[in-house]
């Protein structure tokens, strides 16, 4: 899975935005604003990680169990899926 | 992604605040314009090679950018003069587009051509504001001494809406378009375009003559538009009105205030002027509280403006003030009205009075 070129994600005054940029502001002229974990699931989306490789880092990086780690991604995935992110 | 936008924006703004990161720049590319506004703060004209000289280059205002984005800038305005008389726009936009900023773009839209449209139709900012000076040639003529920039501004608003690109339209109502303001509402209306006014008219930045007198709308005769307005958008849906008044409010208040920065609506604080010849300053009311970002660096200037917003005096009748709730008061405007940064100044005062008289 990966998500759509044409977005930057940054730090900003202790907020994670996705903003996108050039032909993308076509179809999504917004911001998006993520949590630090989603910040790193997008991070991973960008270079096309497989679900394995986002559990892998969501139970490395945070107390949490893998059920709802599981849950967590699923989650942000059918939102980016829903709000037309992904490359399908 | 649960934060609504609002909720989104207060956090950054507070954070942004806190911390002093600059989270709107205004890069104003030149200070030249087509058109010859009585009214304008800034303007110079558009073919003098002198001014054309002292302007700073694309690749300056790319760099500056770059620094602007380590920085944590996020709101990105390209403002002039008229920035599409500047013949490397397109190379300065195509850079910066690509950073990771939400832009914006303030023009008059008399020089939008169908290829200027498509081109950013394909690499859009998030909004392009147009300002609108009137509703017929007549009134261009007399508000920006150009008959034909009415027809012209017209077509360019029509070739960015047809690409698809988020418009909104203003105008500096003055005492030469102030008859035209409900055509030029409709005029929005019709195209389903988001209107807002600005209705306070500076002194020039540079201390020169910007005909205030015969322009700038008296005290009354902006409550007198204020309470038409009112009456004009208490008769449409809640939609509009609620867009209609969150307009007022920006235009009156600007963003949230911070209680330790003389600026209400955080310049100095958390966002940034850059002029067309390169002085970074809280404000592009302002030229002479200025740091040299070109000469020094975004980072260093930034951070000595900080400093210096800080210690402008503050007007202490304004602070002491029964008014202060009413008043369009700021460090800026006090400057430009009085030449002083902490002397009250009677326009100020006179509109204070009449918005509290309408209000109670």
């Amino acid at each position: 899975m990966k998500v759509k070129d044409g977005f930057v994600l940054r730090q900003i005054a202790e907020t994670w935005v996705v903003v996108p940029i050039g032909q993308r502001v076509v179809e999504f002229n917004g911001l998006v604003s993520l949590s630090e974990s989603a910040a790193l699931l997008w991070s991973m989306l960008e270079k096309g990680a497989k679900q394995q490789e986002l559990l892998d880092a969501l139970l490395t990086e945070y107390k949490i169990d893998e059920e709802t780690a599981l849950i967590d991604i699923e989650s942000f995935i059918d939102c980016l899926r829903e709000k037309g992110f992904l490359e399908e | 992604m649960s934060m609504t936008a609002e909720q989104f924006d207060n956090k950054l703004i507070e954070v942004a605040k806190k911390k002093g990161i600059p989270l709107w720049g205004k890069f104003e590319l030149t200070g030249r314009c087509n058109l010859k506004c009585k009214m304008c703060y800034v303007r110079k004209e558009a073919r003098d090679k002198e001014i054309i000289k002292l302007e700073r280059t694309a690749a300056e205002w790319i760099k500056l950018a770059e620094e602007a984005k380590a920085e944590g800038l996020l709101y990105l305005l390209f403002t002039g003069g008229e920035v599409f008389l500047r013949p490397d726009f397109k190379e300065i936009y195509e850079a910066v587009s690509l950073m990771g900023f939400s832009i914006s773009i303030y023009t008059n839209a008399t020089l939008i051509t169908a290829e200027i449209a498509n081109w950013l139709g394909k690499i859009p900012p998030s909004l392009i504001e147009v300002t609108l000076y009137g509703a017929s040639p007549e009134t261009y003529e007399e508000v920006t001494g150009d008959f034909n920039a009415y027809d012209k501004a017209v077509m360019g608003i029509d070739l960015l809406k047809a690409e698809g690109i988020n418009i909104q339209i203003r105008t500096t109502v003055v005492k030469s378009n102030k008859a035209d303001i409900f055509k030029i509402i409709e005029f929005a209306e019709h195209r389903d375009i988001q209107f807002g006014i600005v209705d306070y008219i500076s002194p020039r930045r540079d201390g020169t003559d910007n005909c205030l007198g015969e322009e700038r709308l008296t005290p009354e005769e902006v409550m007198a538009l204020n309470i038409n307005l009112e009456n004009y958008y208490r008769n449409k849906s809640d939609e509009i009105l609620k867009e209609a008044i969150s307009d007022e409010k920006d235009d009156l208040n600007g963003k949230p205030s911070d209680n330790d920065t003389p600026f209400p609506c955080g310049g100095g604080n958390c966002w940034f002027w850059v002029t067309w010849d390169g002085r970074m300053t809280p404000c592009g009311l302002m030229e002479d509280l200025a740091t040299f970002p070109f000469n020094i660096g975004l980072e260093k200037a930034w951070k000595d403006l900080k400093k210096k917003s800080l210690s402008i005096p503050r007007c202490r009748e304004c602070t002491n003030c029964d008014l202060k709730e009413f008043c369009l008061t700021c460090p800026a405007r006090l400057k430009n009205e009085t030449g002083y940064y902490d002397r009250p100044a009677p326009y100020l005062c006179s509109l204070a009075e009449k918005l509290r008289d309408n209000l109670s």
